[in-house]
């Protein structure tokens, strides 16, 4: 017998150890999120209350403003949440059909060494930094936008424009989008494909009317996660969107301002209300995703009703 | 109209979408080449960001005529006499200047001592890459004579003036700015202070969650806690950063925004990465493997060091190489947490720049520098692609090794 | 004869589900208890109760007592490490760990503590001796594990088991996964070992429970049907459905 009394504790009392310690960082982990959220409120909220040492800011002028210029002490953030949804929505519908196109070419349609090499396009797209989106953003979107611009005689602020944020967005999305909807596409029943194909349906016709039809859950999924990131999506955003002070924007050739953008914007030189008032606008921005996201699941449930992934 | 051909251009829809991702990636990797490849080079990756002039003296130590200079017969117009190469250059900043491009080791520019105030008697050696800015020399009469910029004109002009010259007296010169080295470190500061602080957290979770949790309520609670940290945008972990984490950085004695508080930020951005990538490789170590260790009469946690995370090894590097590769790629979350300074000496307490938070930061300044900007992009992009192809490899070979 | 094991009224669940029910028996020293049985009949179920590797199942409540060496197993006061480190187990599948050959075997006294190389040395020999694995792997000690063919693998774990020195060894199907030759391997190795340690096994073919076993015990949808002498249940078993099993009616 190799029982030794006095290890055998040990060891039980290291594995009590260990289970405790396991446990506490689950339970840690976990706790950021609130820690997060807490917090973000606590200070974003603070420029409302009587009290603060910058002079309080009038919560409703704050929510419906129409103006947010430091300058003046104009924090209006209204028409920069509606610019922010509008960036969104768009660059969804742009990249939304592409994305589930391509998802299709990939999971179905391309013969498989393109599916592959389709894969790694897209999988490389998703591993490319935000920031260095922005820089071909300023680079080289700035200068379609411009050129469009011309086209209609327009003048623009060196490309920095609605349009711009919105094509940057649509492309920044898209990886997102694209895997969401392969997951979907690959996890449908091969068997209602068959019984589709029995039916005298071609392939393509099965691809586009069950495949698709079957995966909308799945692909709703990743227009939910698309647009999550396409709200909270900052410096590249920033590098394009050009900051205007009033608004909300509806010329695509015309800058325009993002809830991520004003978070940004001067952070260099700045200090107490200014300073204060982007975890305001943070705060927003929370609220923001959590509700587009609330709608959105709502949706989705009413859209999966009939769908298998 | 006929089947087929409705097949077919629903197919070709399909290419094409396809093939506007393709462009799209081709676009983005044009750009950065065709702007920022002449950048990058040795210099580039360890030379300072900020240019430093230089005013030195030939040290009184030196003596002409016992040091022989070699002959030279690289680019540029060369001085044997002095031991030093010129040639003209146009710099990142649109600047016309006339720079080094060698510096025997005998050249009196070698043996130099520092006229700064501050650093007086430190010994200084031009190198190249420098600026020349103007030169006190000696002419034939012994008299000290004075070049500036504007009578050097260009390269060809100074080697000739200075062929002539009977003796150098001093040289001032700016070393060329516009180097990532500080970025660098301040990167490599960023990963290992994230990683130290998110493995050992995430890792412990992840075998929380799959080896002990029991389906309960509190648990599905955490999980969903964990779950959400995933969406959150990474511009809200820095304004969390700020908030919570500057007054652990200040117990440490961190009097601003630094790269310590940078990485506790990101460590928590990480999180989720390392804890789903951990257990996709639990969930593939087959449960066998804990039964066998069990019945031996090991211990739960005994179980899992010795059995479960040396099979899980893998998936845990996965998780590492994620990780490594967004602090590459973060810029959001770092603007409020270490500052966008760009520091040529960064320290974990000091403010600094990564490198994509560099690229934020010259691209978001007065005149953006697109081609420096471009370069760091073009170096950023091919670290996180080769990541992103070894963790393909290592995904490969988990799904191969417990079949 | 010495009895191992004193079952007393197992009832088993797995949430609402009752797998064992009202199972009585008594298991000896240093003889081979076979388990019988269609598959889902609760024999491996039962195995497992023996060591407590149920507890591991989530939702899995025993009722009733196993009284081994005076001391309910199920009693509070019986830790489970120690329980398992004197009753080891076999799995169906052989299940080495991805590590070499030696560090396999020497795994369990590790885990106790044991870090005296030659200690580790000497066990690692006498056990791979035991199985007959020494002359087939004695140059490769430190080669992986997964390298062997099955049928060492299994040995190999067998080998495992017999390094904690335990009184008793589960074997739960331990050839269901394996080639015929390495089949009447293993069970040699049954009949060598049963000098030294008191051996029960689970299976699933009549036939080697006769070959090997001096106890058999017939299982039939979470009930003991009978348990009897081998000779006796293959020969006259008493009830009418052990027959029909055994005569292959139905299986």
């Amino acid at each position: 017998m190799l029982i030794d009394k006095k290890r055998v504790k040990r060891n039980k009392a290291l594995d009590k150890f260990f289970r405790g310690f396991f446990m506490a960082m689950a339970i840690l982990s976990s706790s950021f999120i609130v820690i997060i959220v807490l917090f973000v409120c606590a200070k974003g909220i603070s420029p409302f209350l009587p009290g603060y040492e910058y002079g309080q800011v009038d919560l409703i002028s704050f929510l419906t403003g129409s103006i947010y210029r430091q300058d003046q002490g104009l924090y209006g953030v209204g028409f920069i949440i509606i610019n922010t949804l509008i960036s969104a929505f768009i660059a969804l519908l742009i990249s939304f059909p592409l994305s589930v196109l391509t998802a299709l070419f990939i999971a179905k349609i391309a013969p498989k060494k393109l599916s592959a090499a389709m894969q790694s396009v897209v999988e490389l797209l998703a591993a490319v930094p935000s920031v260095v989106y922005g820089v071909f953003a300023s680079g080289v979107i700035t200068g379609i936008v411009e050129w469009l611009a011309s086209l209609f005689g327009i003048v623009t602020y060196g490309g920095s424009s609605l349009l711009a944020v919105v094509l940057l967005l649509a492309i920044m999305i898209f990886p997102t989008l694209t895997s969401m909807s392969i997951t979907a596409i690959k996890a449908v029943d091969p068997n209602l494909e068959q019984a589709s194909l029995a039916l005298g349906a071609t392939r393509t016709q099965t691809n586009f009317k069950i495949c698709l039809t079957a995966a909308k859950s799945g692909i709703f999924a990743g227009a939910i996660l698309g647009l999550g990131r396409a709200y909270g999506e900052a410096t590249a955003v920033a590098m394009v969107a050009g900051n205007k002070l009033f608004g909300p924007t509806f010329n695509p050739f015309d800058i325009t301002r993002t809830l991520t953008s004003t978070m940004l914007a001067g952070l260099k030189e700045t200090t107490g209300l200014d300073y204060d008032i982007r975890f305001s606008v943070g705060l927003v921005l929370i609220v923001v995703i959590f509700f587009s996201n609330w709608i959105l699941n709502i949706v989705k449930k009413r859209i999966g009703r009939n769908s298998v992934a | 109209m006929n089947r087929l051909v409705k097949d077919n251009i629903l197919k070709g829809i399909t290419y094409v979408a396809s093939a506007l991702s393709v462009i799209v990636l081709a676009a983005i990797l044009w750009y950065l080449v065709s702007n920022g490849l002449s950048l990058i080079s040795g210099d580039l990756i360890t030379g300072d960001y900020y240019a430093t002039t230089e005013n030195a003296a030939i040290s009184p130590d030196y003596s002409y005529t016992e040091m022989e200079t070699q002959e030279y017969s690289g680019k540029g117009y060369y001085s044997k006499k002095w031991g030093i190469a010129l040639e003209d250059i146009t710099t990142a900043h649109n600047d016309e200047e006339i720079s080094v491009v060698y510096v025997d080791p005998n050249s009196p520019f070698t043996h130099m001592n520092s006229l700064v105030a501050g650093e007086d008697g430190m010994e200084l050696s031009l190198s190249s890459g420098s600026a020349v800015q103007n030169i006190y020399y000696e002419d034939q009469n012994g008299e000290t004579v004075f070049l500036s910029r504007v009578q050097m004109k260009d390269a060809e002009n100074t080697i000739k003036t200075l062929e002539e010259a009977e003796g150098i007296v001093s040289i001032n010169y700016e070393s060329i700015g516009g180097g990532i080295r500080g970025s660098i470190f301040a990167t490599l500061y960023l990963i290992l202070i994230s990683l130290l602080i998110s493995l050992p957290i995430g890792i412990a979770s992840a075998i929380y969650l799959h080896e002990y949790a029991t389906k309960n309520k509190i648990n599905s609670l955490i999980r969903q806690g964990i779950d959400t940290l995933t969406g959150v945008p990474s511009i809200v972990y820095g304004l969390m950063g700020v908030t919570v984490l500057f007054p652990v950085t200040q117990l440490v004695g961190a009097t601003s925004t630094s790269i310590l508080l940078g990485g506790l930020t990101l460590a928590i951005m990480l999180l989720p990465t390392i804890i789903r990538s951990t257990e996709e490789a639990l969930i593939v170590v087959p449960k066998s493997l804990r039964d066998g260790s069990l019945s031996l009469g090991a211990t739960k946690s005994q179980t899992i060091f010795k059995v479960v995370l040396p099979c899980a090894v893998n998936g845990i590097l996965t998780g590492v190489l994620l990780g490594i590769g967004r602090v590459i790629g973060e810029s959001a979350a770092l603007v409020y947490t270490t500052s966008t300074v760009i520091s040529d000496n960064p320290s974990i307490l000091s403010q600094g720049t990564s490198l994509s938070l560099m690229i934020w930061s010259i691209m978001s300044g007065e005149q953006p520098n697109y081609e420096l900007a471009s370069a760091i992009s073009l170096i950023i992009l091919v670290i996180v692609f080769a990541i992103n192809i070894i963790v393909k490899i290592i995904g490969k070979r988990l799904a191969k090794s417990f079949v | 004869m010495e009895t191992c094991f004193d079952v007393k009224n197992i009832d088993l669940f797995y949430g609402e589900k009752q797998a064992l029910k009202n199972v009585n028996m008594e298991i000896y020293k240093n003889c081979v208890t076979a388990f019988i049985g269609p598959s889902g009949c609760g024999k491996s179920t039962f195995i497992r109760c023996l060591n407590r590797m149920n507890d591991l199942i989530e939702g899995c409540k025993v009722e009733g007592e196993i009284i081994k060496d005076g001391l309910d197993i199920y009693s509070p006061k019986q830790d489970i490490v120690d329980l398992r480190t004197r009753v080891g187990m076999v799995f169906q599948k052989p299940n080495p760990f991805p590590m070499s050959i030696y560090d396999n075997i020497a795994y369990g006294p590790r885990c106790q503590g044991l870090k005296d190389k030659k200690k580790l040395d000497e066990i690692v020999m006498t056990s791979l001796k035991q199985v007959a694995l020494y002359d087939e792997v004695h140059d490769r000690l430190g080669e992986s594990a997964i390298g062997l063919s099955g049928g060492q693998q299994q040995r190999l774990c067998i080998a495992r088991c017999i390094a904690m020195s335990p009184e008793v060894i589960l074997m739960d199907e331990p050839t269901s996964a394996l080639d015929p030759i390495s089949t009447s391997k293993i069970e040699d190795l049954c009949l060598e070992l049963k000098k030294d340690y008191t051996i029960v096994i689970v299976t699933h073919n009549m036939q080697q429970a006769a070959r090997i076993s001096d106890y058999t015990a017939f299982f039939l949808m979470g009930e003991v049907v009978e348990m009897d002498k081998t000779d006796t249940i293959f020969s006259h078993p008493s009830d009418k459905r052990t027959e029909n099993y055994i005569t292959g009616r139905f299986g």
